[in-house]
């Protein structure tokens, strides 16, 4: 048995040595890429990869922080419409009570990790089912920020605005062309998050609490800190990702924001996290992330409307589930 | 035996509507390993808990190491050197050996986790108790017994001067037992002192010292092991001898029909090639190794997992088995080892329960007949007299034996003539035991057949009339009780490994 | 409190339920001292029937599923769905009101459908295939009616006759309906082999399958049975309100879990209770009206709910906690 066990580490296929899932996605990024650059004439701009960068960067952001929960064998539901009510309120103090942009986005990021302690509570403290409280706190998010600016759409400064300098945290002009630096800070965020999920307590609790909440707990561990810390880092992130949707968007709507989740946990999906916690990483995340922002860019190339991009990006979380699902099954069979 | 390490005195624990402690005395020695008994609900596992701080005390001392102390988490326990091995093994499979052991006190370098050292460090653990254990490897990969191995290095780990094991071997091989016991004595011998709770009585006298028993939450009595006999502990623990007498003949009436036939049987690693024979009013032990593939074969048999190829006959016809459904409309019913996971429904009544498996029998249309559903429940709650306030009472207030008997009632509601008893007194306590033989017995008598597999050699040299050995997923012998010894037993349940 | 609950009637309707009633008459006795008797007459209850309807028919379907241990929060938008497919059906392809209404039902059941098939037959956790079937049908209604709304016809216009379900001159019709459903669905729950099995495997799906029990035609039962209550609802949300619009409807999902959560059923599956179900939903329309009554931002009426599912299942989780 244990020589068995020993050249299992041997034996792995190309793919796993590869990364496993991560890099079959990594293979179907490129292949959609190629697809919708074969498909359509207008895909293969500059301005069009621009755009993918775009969108990737909120989703991107809310996808690495509800890694953590997702890690946990949970899952966070508020990330897309408490992102609205934080950029929301952040907003509304700069444009309307005069707040410098740094205290805006300050006030942005430190929502987020508000609701993330709140979230964190419910499930931890509380032992709420993490769906629920989380859609509880998606409502409440979402009624929050609407209440809270009177049902208007709040634009934060535009580029040639006074404080208008915050945008080019993720795009800069330069000669005429738009640079979009912001996926510098993405690899950078991703590279920080990967050494705290594999070489800090903070990720192998999360990782711990995943696999055997009750076997962490009994080994001394401080179970319910690290459970709440994991929302934490998920509100921190959802926060970050405000900031960059009220950069690269004109202006923010109230109501706005539900079915964002869906594109941030249908990337951590698809890039490998496991719904039944413990399994996952930042990077196949990441990967997972670019396949639905390609879908969400790419489809409109070939003649669907955005509406078929809500139906395809919920029947491709449906297909990673079911993925994760037969692996697992394959593996007990083991 | 040295000094006294560690005393309980007085302890006393009530839980609302329970006096679970009555205040309890135990006294453990360094170099000794001192038994813990009772039955279950006795309150071992709540003493050892008080000690551990998950319960406070309500009253009496503990003494550690000379001075007064209460620890109010298992983390305090352990600081101290107090450590529990947990009955139910307390693995994180997705993490590796090293990051298991050392969960909750890792290495670190800055504010990163110095996982070089934590392996280095398990090896020189598993080192120390002479253990071929990869540090690296990913913890679900081990067996069973590696993993309970990793608990127990994980416990040493903690510079533990008192271990306390909760029924270590419930999970493990007779070989990993044997390993178990010499890593026990190496314990013993550098000094530490060890609580063993057990319900394995054989192994109390190999490996225990002391004994002190334990009795509905009260203290009985402690005693030196090799003074006393097996039925002076039984006797402290119940205070009444029990037991069916052993069968030592094939009790199946000559020429009894074969009821089931099972032929090549094939499902996964677990179950290769597998086949025998089932006769009416026949018991049929199932002995091996935990891990030799015998419950995997009767999950296989009752659909409950996929079939990869193979034959099953039932009264000589060939039937088509995919699904428990299918199972169950064949005549069989099957008694899981994990009642309350794959057998009861807890939050459910005992009547709900009975006609659980048929309530086809109790519906005209889409709708339940509550009357008859009830009258049969009370007639086998009657007829198996389990001890229930009333067939409307939840499962889950009822004790392991009685559940078990809910669970047999829906199977004979359901008129199944093949029963499948995977380990029908695991986790019952001993009076309970006997009274499920006595059933088992019966239900062969009147023309039931039924497969009995279990862990516990005295149990399959008591019921069985015929035995088949297995050992890693293939059938490596049979038997006749007439021929079954011990040792012919475990020489076919270990054919296969070395 | 422990010689209340012996008391004879207490036993029979259940303490939770009458607290509830209590708590919704001193909800409207509040309303109306804060609107200075405003609120009280006619008119209001009957704008509060008109949002228990269709909240009342969600919520029952949602029960069922909860139940099984389960959760759909799809419910919201896949009502809009069915309410702007039929009416669509209607207004533009000229299809009959009586098909339109039965358009309405498949369409509820074609989700219960695909969302029991995937959680019953597949494993995939429900509120994954609730976040999937809630995009979906959300993209599917914007793509079916071109992000159109869809006004359905008043009641003297062709095809209005639909709107008698709700109320017939005086007479609050879609009481009388909800009230008959929630007797067939409770004795569903209670009296047949479908509530048994479905309760059953809500408290322990694997010892139900040993037992030879099919478990996943009966968990796909729950849902489809949720998908088919969901497309009645449709109908009560338009005969009440007429108009929907695409993209929207999942600010109802959490009202529907409120009323469920509160009337008793239990997160953990196996225990659910159909007039428990009822009376929250009562609860949850009273306070909408009361919060419209009072000028208040409809949006607290999000946060409220949202705060009432915390509490009623952490009070849940409590309750378990100190079973065990």
């Amino acid at each position: 048995m244990a020589n068995k066990s020993n050249t299992a580490g041997t034996n792995r296929s190309f793919i796993d040595r590869m990364g496993g899932q991560k890099f079959i996605v990594l293979i179907l990024v490129i292949v959609m890429f190629i697809f919708f650059c074969a498909m359509s004439p207008g895909f293969r701009k500059y301005t069009t990869v621009v755009s993918i960068l775009d969108y990737s960067y909120y989703i991107a952001l809310m996808a690495i922080g509800v890694t953590f929960p997702l890690l946990t064998a949970g899952v966070d539901l508020s990330i897309g419409t408490g992102l609205i009510c934080y950029s929301l309120i952040g907003g509304l103090l700069v444009r309307q009570h005069g707040w410098p942009v740094a205290a805006g986005m300050l006030v942005t990021v430190l929502l987020g990790i508000a609701f993330g302690i709140i979230n964190g509570c419910l499930v931890a403290l509380m032992d709420l089912p993490p769906f629920l409280a989380t859609l509880c706190t998606c409502m409440i998010t979402r009624g929050f920020g609407a209440m809270v600016v009177g049902g208007y759409g709040i634009p934060w400064p535009a580029a040639a605005q006074e404080g208008g300098w915050f945008r080019s945290i993720f795009k800069i002009q330069m000669g005429g062309q738009n640079i979009p630096i912001g996926f510098l800070w993405i690899i950078l965020l991703v590279i920080v998050m990967s050494f705290v999920l594999n070489h800090t307590k903070m990720g192998r609790y999360t990782r711990a609490i995943g696999s055997n909440k009750e076997a962490t707990r009994l080994s001394g561990v401080n179970v319910k800190f690290y459970h709440i810390m994991a929302y934490v880092i998920c509100g921190l992130f959802a926060g970050l990702a405000a900031i960059a949707y009220s950069a690269i968007f004109a202006t923010v709507q109230p109501g706005s924001g539900a079915g964002f989740e869906l594109d941030a946990i249908g990337g951590a999906i698809v890039g490998g996290v496991s719904m039944s916690g413990a399994v996952g990483s930042i990077t196949g995340t990441l990967v997972g992330v670019f396949v639905i922002c390609l879908l969400k860019t790419g489809l409109p190339f070939i003649g669907l409307t955005a509406n078929w991009q809500q139906i395809i990006t919920g029947l491709v979380l449906i297909a990673a589930v079911l993925f994760d699902i037969l692996k697992r099954k394959r593996e007990a069979g083991k | 035996m040295g000094e006294v390490i560690l005393t309980m005195k007085g302890i006393d624990k009530s839980f609302p509507g329970v006096h679970a402690l009555d205040h309890v005395d135990l006294e453990v020695r360094k170099g000794e390993v001192h038994a813990l008994m009772g039955e279950n609900g006795a309150g071992k596992s709540t003493l050892m808990k008080v000690l551990t701080g998950i319960y406070k005390k309500d009253s009496g001392t503990i003494t550690y190491e000379g001075k007064e102390v209460e620890f109010h988490n298992t983390r305090e326990a352990q600081d101290a050197g107090v450590v529990i091995v947990h009955q139910e093994l307390n693995m994180l499979g997705h993490l590796t050996v090293a990051q298991n052991i050392f969960i909750g006190r890792e290495f670190k370098k800055g504010i990163r986790i110095d996982d070089k050292k934590m392996n280095e460090e398990a090896r020189k653990l598993f080192d120390r108790m002479h253990i071929d254990i990869d540090p690296t490897e990913t913890m679900s990969h081990l067996t069973v017994g590696k993993q309970q191995m990793c608990e127990i290095a994980k416990a040493i780990s903690h510079e533990a001067k008192v271990i306390i094991f909760d029924e270590p071997s419930a999970a493990l091989t007779e070989a990993e037992i044997e390993e178990l016991f010499k890593i026990i004595r190496d314990l013993r011998d550098q000094g530490l002192g060890i609580v063993y709770i057990s319900h394995r009585m054989d192994e109390i006298k190999v490996i225990t010292d002391r004994v002190t028993v334990m009795r509905d939450g009260a203290y009985v009595g402690t005693l030196i092991t090799k003074d006393c006999t097996k039925d002076d502990i039984i006797n402290m623990m119940v205070g009444r001898v029990i037991y069916e007498d052993p069968k030592t003949k094939n009790m199946t009436p000559p020429g009894a029909p074969v009821v089931l036939k099972v032929e090549h049987l094939n499902a996964g690693k677990m179950v290769q090639d597998v086949s025998f024979e089932l006769h009416k009013g026949e018991v049929l032990g199932f002995s091996g190794l935990m891990g030799a593939g015998r419950t995997e074969t009767m999950r296989a048999l009752f659909g409950a997992d996929p079939i990869d190829s193979g034959d099953i006959y039932i009264n000589g016809e060939k039937v088509n088995i995919k699904s428990p459904q299918d199972a169950v409309k064949h005549g069989i019913g099957y008694l899981s080892e994990d009642r309350k996971r794959f057998g009861i429904v807890v939050q459910k009544t005992v009547a709900e329960n009975t006609t659980m498996a048929d309530l086809d029998e109790f519906s005209n249309g889409p709708f339940i007949n509550k009357k008859k559903e009830n009258e049969i429940a009370q007639k086998f709650v009657d007829s198996l007299a389990t001890k229930t306030p009333g067939v409307d009472q939840l499962v889950v207030n009822l004790s392991g034996g009685n559940q078990q008997k809910v669970v047999i009632a829906k199977w004979l509601t359901r008129n199944c003539d093949i029963l499948i008893f995977d380990e029908p007194t695991r986790g019952i306590d001993v009076g309970a035991k006997n009274e499920i033989y006595k059933l088992m017995n019966q239900l062969a008598a009147e023309g039931k057949a039924i497969i009995m597999v279990s862990s516990e050699m005295t149990e399959i040299l008591r019921m069985s009339d015929r035995i088949v050995v297995m050992c890693e997923g293939k059938k490596t012998g049979e038997l006749d009780i007439s021929e079954a010894t011990q040792e012919n037993i475990m020489n076919m349940a270990t054919r296969e490994i070395s | 409190m422990e010689s209340i609950k012996q008391n004879p009637l207490v036993k029979k309707v259940g303490f939770n339920r009458i607290v509830l009633c209590i708590v919704l008459l001193l909800m409207y006795a509040l309303f109306c001292g804060l609107t200075g008797g405003a609120f009280f007459g006619m008119r209001r209850i009957m704008s509060a029937l008109n949002y228990a309807y269709f909240l009342g028919f969600l919520s029952l379907a949602v029960t069922f599923v909860i139940a099984t241990g389960g959760i759909d929060f799809s419910i919201g938008p896949v009502m809009f769905c069915c309410a702007l497919i039929a009416g669509f059906c209607f207004t533009i392809h000229g299809v009959p009101m009586g098909a339109a209404l039965v358009i309405s039902l498949v369409v509820g059941v074609a989700f219960g459908l695909f969302n029991g098939y995937l959680v019953a037959y597949w494993d995939v956790p429900s509120f994954i295939t609730s976040i999937a079937s809630m995009n979906i049908a959300k993209g599917l209604a914007s793509v079916f009616t071109k992000t159109q709304s869809v006004s359905w016809p008043q009641s003297s216009a062709e095809g209005g006759w639909f709107r008698n379900f709700v109320t017939m001159g005086e007479i609050p019709v879609g009481l009388i309906i909800l009230l008959v459903i929630a007797v067939i669905c409770a004795i569903i729950l209670n009296q047949t082999k479908m509530g048994r099995y479905i309760l059953s495997l809500g408290s322990n799906k694997e010892a139900v399958r040993l037992s030879g029990v099919n478990v996943r035609k009966w968990e796909m039962s729950a849902y489809v049975l949720c998908g088919l209550l969901v497309g009645i609802s449709a109908i009560f949300f338009v005969g009440a309100y007429t108009t929907v619009q695409p993209g929207y409807g999942d600010t109802y999902n959490n009202e529907a879990i409120a009323g469920c959560v509160m009337g008793g059923t239990s997160m953990a599956g196996g225990l659910a209770s159909i007039s428990g179900t009822i009376i929250g939903v009562f609860i949850i329309s009273l306070l909408q009206e009361g919060i419209m009554a009072l000028g208040l931002d409809k949006n607290l009426q999000l946060i409220i709910t949202g705060l009432i599912v915390i509490v009623a299942v952490f009070a849940d989780v409590v309750a378990r906690r100190r079973k065990n």
